[in-house]
């Protein structure tokens, strides 16, 4: 249907005015048919008053009456005498010439009878004449005809048209005409004489004109007032859409501030802008974090490459001693390590970005996971003179080990590289009777209150220089706290400058979760939502500062 | 020429550093903002090679305080970030170049070239003066059309000389940009190498001015 606009608007002004002109045409044809019933059937009772009046003058004078039948429509009625008949009820007058009255039903074959005039009842016609056939046919345009029964014209009013004669047929008793200006009812009475009372319709026909022309006329009319206000009200309707239209057009062409302005936030197109709104608030700001995380990660990754290209660059200009060579071999290896961590890291956070919502789920011990992160750890641990302080008991939750695996070895990881030489790690796991908890402390530099809230942005470093001479891109926290939200834990951090932080893990406990299915277990997304970070409270005396996240 | 390079990498620091006295400069480095800053204050170097993300002191508080301080050194700002903005706010502080990493080192030399050159208002590569031609960027000197065999120390007091051609140079000067930091340096090194240069390149090339330093003509 390619006529059809594609606009909604005009789609929908199509289809309104289609059916308006539907309703009304509808509405229109049929009061014009109901006046158009009225008007005939009045005119039919007009016609019929005469017609009533004219038998009652004729019937007695009519020779061959038959007798009275009731029932029968040809047949005028003896009830009480008509007001336009006052010799209702005299007898016929004898036949003038004597001859006997025509036998009934003979006249059909046999040789026309010629009704002798002169028994009509002439003075009784003359006067209904006067009465009700008058001449003038402006004011009341009634006729008769009598016609007798082989079809000659017996007796007509003065301007009787032309009447064609009544079918001869037997069967024929009624009939009604709607001739082309006239009207007429035609019938047979008895013994073969039929009656044509008829009326000049010109006037009725010209009032119907009129009518058919003023219905069309104000048909018209409400149509278009109906389609000029279809058409306003469609576009006021349709006005917020082209708002949402132009706002998705703007941010589409890379106005990413764009939003719908809301008016009306309770109707249904204000609910849909407000939702929108929201939806292109949560887009940009992923898209941010995106964007800001590519340009850390490009950064990141910026440092080792020029590292490596530049030591091999100044390394190959000319011949170099054998030292020279090894070290510019060891300095790219370091970045290359460093390269390798980086990328490793990344990955690790991109499949946890992709998966964070189907996070495996099975019974864990965290003790033992703990007790692994620690044995791979152990050797850099003893390069820096460090005490394990442990105390690993059972403990039991629901997760990936692989990703738990990770978030031990991370924090265990940092607490070694932020510790001084000697200091010592303290390692715990237990069991509350709700959650699983994983507590990680060192002795070493701490954390300042300014960096608190950050410490689990990606790549956001503490102390730049030092992560970066390190090697350390700062995602390891960052890994730490998208496994724990993904399996719906929290993570709290209390640090004192110069004494050491302590880094709490708690997840449900692996029954608890699992009879109770808490719901911010079951969907990661809603501990995204209520994710914040909050600065300790207890700032009482000693600087102490926590940040927590859930 | 004597040039400084700040930047907390270490290795990245001593492969530019390397590349940097390979080409004759005179190399002076920091790991840290700190002595950068202090360093930058106290000698007079022929141009900075700066990182931005710097510990202790940023490479931005580095440009500030120095051109606070009226220092007209020229300052190559080498960083990772490559934003357009911070190109702009780069060089709007006074930067007078700004290079990202990853980098090759051959642009990096040509800029700081390039900068030690515009800075004493030479904006050709070649220096000429009578029948003796330098070409700074392949680092030879040319006499009669002949190339004469320079050290690199050699050829650097000729650049420098030549640079400041007209000048009457101060010993001090020629020592603080032709020596780094971890050069030993006689006290008549100086005389040693303006008389080789001599014998090289003929007895007028460098003039003496007693009591006040060199000068070339």
């Amino acid at each position: 249907m390619s006529w059809v606009p594609r606009s909604l608007r005009w789609r929908l002004q199509l289809w309104y005015a289609a059916w308006l002109a539907v309703v009304l045409a509808a509405f229109s044809s049929t009061a014009y048919s109901l006046v158009r019933h009225n008007r005939w059937r009045h005119v039919d009772e007009e016609i019929e008053r005469r017609f009533a009046a004219l038998t009652a003058v004729l019937r007695p004078a009519v020779p061959g009456r038959p007798p009275f039948r009731p029932g029968r429509p040809d047949v005028p009625r003896p009830g009480p005498p008509k007001p336009y008949s006052p010799r209702d009820t005299h007898e016929p007058p004898p036949n003038p010439d004597g001859r006997p009255p025509p036998e009934a039903g003979a006249h059909l074959r046999g040789p026309h009878v010629e009704a002798p005039p002169n028994w009509l009842p002439t003075a009784a016609l003359d006067a209904l004449e006067l009465s009700l056939f008058k001449t003038r046919r402006t004011e009341s345009a009634f006729y008769y005809v009598l016609f007798g029964p082989g079809g000659n014209i017996l007796r007509s009013s003065p301007d009787a048209p032309a009447v064609n004669p009544p079918p001869t047929s037997d069967h024929f008793r009624d009939q009604v005409r709607q001739l082309d200006r006239r009207r007429e009812h035609v019938r047979r009475l008895w013994a073969g004489f039929t009656l044509a009372v008829g009326k000049f319709v010109d006037a009725d026909l010209t009032e119907l004109e009129r009518l058919r022309w003023v219905l069309a006329a104000a048909a018209s009319g409400v149509w278009l007032l109906g389609v000029v206000g279809g058409a306003w009200l469609t576009g006021r309707m349709i006005r917020p859409v082209e708002r949402i239209v132009s706002t998705a057009q703007q941010i589409a062409s890379g106005d990413l501030s764009a939003r719908v302005p809301v008016t009306e936030a309770e109707s249904e197109l204000g609910r849909l802008a407000v939702t929108l709104n929201t939806t292109f608030d949560r887009l940009c700001e992923t898209l941010a974090r995106q964007v800001r995380f590519t340009a850390d990660a490009s950064h990141e990754l910026r440092t080792p490459v020029a590292v490596l290209l530049s030591q091999t660059e100044s390394i190959l200009a000319r011949e170099r001693t054998a030292e020279d060579y090894r070290e510019a071999l060891e300095a790219c290896r370091r970045a290359a390590r460093r390269l390798r961590h980086l990328v490793e890291s990344l990955l690790v956070l991109a499949r946890l970005d992709a998966g964070a919502k189907t996070v495996e789920r099975r019974a864990v011990d965290l003790d033992r996971v703990v007790a692994d992160a620690l044995e791979l750890l152990r050797p850099l641990a003893q390069e820096r003179r460090l005490q394990w302080e442990l105390d690993l008991r059972p403990a039991k939750c629901l997760g990936d080990p692989e990703q738990l695996f990770h978030v031990a070895v991370n924090l265990i990881d940092n607490a070694v590289h932020y510790n001084r030489p000697g200091g010592s790690v303290r390692v715990r796991t237990y069991e509350t009777q709700t959650h699983t908890i994983l507590e990680v402390e060192d002795t070493g530099i701490g954390i300042a209150q300014e960096d608190l809230p950050h410490i689990f942005e990606r790549f956001y470093r503490a102390d730049k220089s030092r992560a970066r001479a390190d090697g350390r891109a700062g995602l390891g926290l960052a890994i730490v706290d998208t496994i724990v939200r993904a399996h719906g834990g929290t993570i709290e951090v209390h640090s004192v400058p110069n004494e050491g932080s302590r880094f709490t893990v708690r997840f449900l406990r692996a029954e608890t979760s699992a009879a109770s299915e808490d719901p911010a277990v079951a969907n990661p997304e809603l501990v995204e939502h209520g994710c914040n970070t909050t600065l300790g409270a207890d700032n009482e005396s000693n600087g102490r500062q926590s940040a927590n996240r859930k | 020429m004597r040039v400084l390079v700040v930047e907390d990498e270490p290795d990245l620091l001593a492969s530019i550093a390397r590349a940097l006295r390979d080409e004759g400069y005179a190399v002076d480095t920091a790991a840290d903002g700190e002595d950068g800053l202090f360093k930058a204050e106290s000698w007079e170097y022929d141009a900075i090679v700066l990182d931005l993300m710097l510990p202790a002191v940023d490479g931005w508080e580095i440009l500030r305080r120095l051109r606070h301080a009226n220092k007209t050194v020229p300052v190559l700002i080498l960083t990772a970030r490559d934003a357009v903005a911070d190109r702009v706010r780069g060089l709007d502080s006074g930067a007078d170049d700004y290079l990202t990493k990853p980098f090759d080192l051959a642009e990096l030399l040509a800029r700081i070239r390039a900068l030690v050159r515009r800075h004493v208002g030479h904006a050709r590569s070649t220096i000429e003066i009578g029948d003796m031609v330098l070409d700074l960027r392949a680092r030879t000197v040319t006499r009669g059309g002949r190339v004469i065999p320079l050290t690199p120390r050699e050829y650097a007091l000729v650049e420098y000389l030549a640079l400041h051609r007209g000048k009457v140079v101060s010993r001090t000067e020629l020592y603080d940009h032709l020596f780094g930091e971890d050069d030993d340096t006689l006290s008549n090194l100086l005389d040693v190498h303006v008389s080789n240069i001599r014998k090289k390149l003929g007895h007028d090339a460098i003039q003496t001015r007693r009591g006040h330093g060199y000068l070339m003509e």
